[in-house]
Formats: structure tokens, C-alpha cells, sequence
């Protein structure tokens, strides 16, 4: 078969340009997940092969448990049967967004961030920030961002490199929206690349005392959380696949 | 003289840190925060080096980037993408538009200046001694 050129080009300007490739097994995953027709044991296979995503899966298809030992779901197999594919898209999703995360913290923060299960670290109390940008298009959903102001001032300091005497509410709010942009346009990238076209809308940043994520009929959830030094950083995707 | 750089961002943020990786060099940074303001600047300011983002309310990136390759006055100013999107459509759109080089958010400073050094001369302010 004659290789596509577009992407053959593709590759030369991501060599000339410097740009990442996303990981094999996630773009892989994506291609599946935006075929309708695809068979889920081809999907169940890309999964079992990736032990972190296996782990995702099975923490996203039982959101009740604290630990491995509450899991009622334990295959992959049964995880898909019991929560469909959708499940499967917010793993590939899942994996750009934290990468460009800890991506994030590492280059423009110099923190080294740390993925870790959400139940390790203190729920949010009382008012915080919440980052919201929505999606739309062949998928629909929303990555919501959450940080105690504490944790909003001290990223924005380490951004603009600046006292958090020299800067307000407004620079707090922006450093916010800009790291929920960067990590939703890498994630973005990765759902076009494989055929799920879709647009962003500009994020929404407030503060809010409500910890309910709203999750559209037919959408999954997944929750991820990162921990540096006293940063702590909660993300939700949630998402709906073939929605147009 | 200075070189002449336009940074084109909505994010006050991005547009700081970009401001702050060229501090060291005898550069004079103009700001516009979306791509109708960034043509408008382009035109008056006549820019070295024009500094892009894509995802922008009222005009994005690629139609700004479009637009300044149409005008004959300003297509031979060089542009670096600054962008988290790096799928493919998109890269091969803006290539093929005629971007001199692609930076990906999120990205060190030393980067930047490395990749506009490839575009314009960048030269260090003279150091002031103490009085």
C-alpha cells in the first residue's frame, strides 16, 4: 500500500519543526475509537498492551473504589462491555492531556509534577478556582481544571516569573486559562489526527464552591490528579464520541 | 537599531513570558492580543519577526497568517507559530501557508530565542555599570 502523502509530509515538517509525536498506543487507541465500526476486541488488545492504560480503564470503569481491591470491574473486556466505548476515548484522551500537563510544569515551571491516584490527595473545601473549555465536533465534551487559589497564585508566579506581589487576580486567572489551553490543544491535536474533528471554545476561569462536574447523557467521566511539592491539581474530561 | 518583534497572543500570560525571553536583547516587542489587531500592527509597525498563536477570538492565527501572505507588503516578514496545536491538518496547513518555523506550547525560552536567532539578529543589550 502506497504510504498517505500527506502524512509522509507531515512527518518532515514534525522533524524539520521539532514537534513530539503522540505515543504509538494512544494514537492508535484514538484511530480505533473514531472508527464506528471498529471491533472492541481489537480495541480490548491496544489497551492489554499498555499497562498504564489498562490500569486508567479499570480505575474509570469503577469510580466508587479507593483501591484495586473494590474493583467489581477487573478486566478490560468487561470494562468496555459494562461502559462502552466511550470509556476507551477518554483513555486516549486521558493520556495527551496529563502529558501535556506534566509537559507544562516541567518546561515553563521547572516542577516536576506528579500523576497520582485522586484519592491521595485532600479534596478541594470551599471556594476554588475551576478552568473550564469545552469541545466540539465529532466528540463533544469538557476538560475541567480545579486548584485552590493557593495553588492558582503560586502557577502564576512560577509562569511569569514574578513575585505574587506584582500581579493580580486578572494574571492569576489568565496563567490558568493558558495552562488549560496548552493541554487541551495537544489533546485536540490527538482527536483530529485520528478523525474526531473538533473545536475549542475559549476557557471559561472562575471561582466556584461547587464540586459537581456536570457529565451530558451518553459522556463518561474520567478524573486524573497531580501532586508538586504543595501543588495539587485535579482534571475531569468528560466526553461523548460520534456526538454529531 | 532594534530588531522589531510582533507577538500575536490572546493569553496576557504568553505574551509576558515571550516579552521577558527577549528582555535580554536589543529587541522592541509590540503586542497584539488577537489576528485583526495583529494585521493592523503588522501594517503600521512593519515587524522583523512576527511571533503567532492559532486558537485567538475575533480573527485566529491561520487566517491572519493567510491574510498577511496575501499582502505584498508584508508577506516577506518571517513568522514562528506558537501554538499547543500540533495536529497534523494543522501543521501541514500552516506550513504549506508559508511559517518560517513551528514552536509548540509548552516551550522554554531558551527555545524561542533559539528559533527567532534563525530568523533575525538578536543582540545582547550593552550592560549598563553602575554609576
Amino acid at each position: 500500500m502506497q504510504p498517505n502523502p500527506d502524512i509522509l509530509q507531515y512527518k518532515e515538517y514534525a522533524r524539520r519543526y521539532g514537534i513530539a509525536a503522540t505515543p504509538e498506543s494512544v494514537s492508535r487507541l484514538t484511530q480505533l475509537v473514531a472508527r464506528q465500526d471498529s471491533c472492541v476486541d481489537e480495541i480490548v488488545r491496544v489497551i492489554e498492551k499498555d499497562p498504564a492504560l489498562t490500569a486508567r480503564l479499570l480505575r474509570v470503569a469503577n469510580p466508587r473504589a479507593v483501591d484495586e481491591s473494590e474493583y467489581t470491574i477487573g478486566t478490560v473486556d468487561e470494562a468496555l462491555m459494562r461502559n462502552g466505548i466511550g470509556c476507551a476515548l477518554l483513555l486516549a484522551m486521558g493520556t495527551p492531556l496529563s502529558l501535556a500537563l506534566v509537559k507544562t510544569f516541567q518546561t515553563m515551571l521547572s516542577l516536576k509534577l506528579e500523576p497520582v491516584d485522586v484519592h491521595e490527595l485532600d479534596s478541594l473545601e470551599g471556594e476554588h478556582m475551576r478552568c473550564a473549555i469545552g469541545f466540539a465536533g465529532k466528540v463533544t465534551g469538557h476538560v475541567y481544571l480545579r486548584m485552590s487559589p493557593a495553588t492558582a497564585q503560586a502557577i502564576a508566579a512560577r509562569i511569569l516569573g514574578l513575585d505574587p506581589a506584582d500581579f493580580g487576580p486578572d494574571e492569576i486567572r489568565d496563567a490558568a486559562g493558558e495552562l488549560l489551553n496548552i493541554m487541551t490543544g495537544n489533546f485536540k491535536s490527538n482527536l483530529c489526527d485520528a478523525g474526531l474533528d473538533c473545536k475549542l471554545e475559549p476557557p471559561k476561569v472562575g471561582m466556584t464552591e461547587d464540586l459537581v462536574t456536570p457529565i451530558e447523557p451518553g459522556s463518561g467521566l474520567e478524573r486524573l490528579a497531580f501532586r508538586a511539592d504543595h501543588i495539587q491539581i485535579f482534571v475531569e474530561v468528560t466526553a461523548n464520541p460520534w456526538s454529531d | 537599531m532594534a530588531t522589531k518583534i510582533l507577538s500575536v497572543d490572546d493569553s496576557r500570560t504568553i505574551r509576558l513570558i515571550v516579552g521577558k525571553a527577549f528582555k535580554p536583547y536589543d529587541v522592541a516587542l509590540v503586542e497584539a492580543s488577537n489576528g485583526e489587531e495583529g494585521l493592523t500592527v503588522a501594517a503600521r509597525e512593519k515587524p522583523d519577526l512576527i511571533i503567532l498563536d492559532v486558537t485567538m477570538p475575533v480573527m485566529d492565527g491561520v487566517t491572519m497568517l493567510t491574510k498577511l501572505k496575501e499582502d505584498p507588503a508584508l508577506k516577506g516578514i518571517p513568522v514562528i507559530m506558537l501554538t499547543a496545536e500540533s495536529g497534523r491538518e494543522n501543521v501541514l496547513q500552516i506550513a504549506r501557508l508559508g511559517v518560517r518555523d513551528y514552536l509548540v506550547k509548552p516551550f522554554k525560552e531558551d527555545q524561542l530565542i533559539e528559533k527567532a536567532g534563525r530568523c533575525v539578529t538578536l543582540q545582547k543589550r550593552p550592560v549598563v555599570a553602575p554609576a
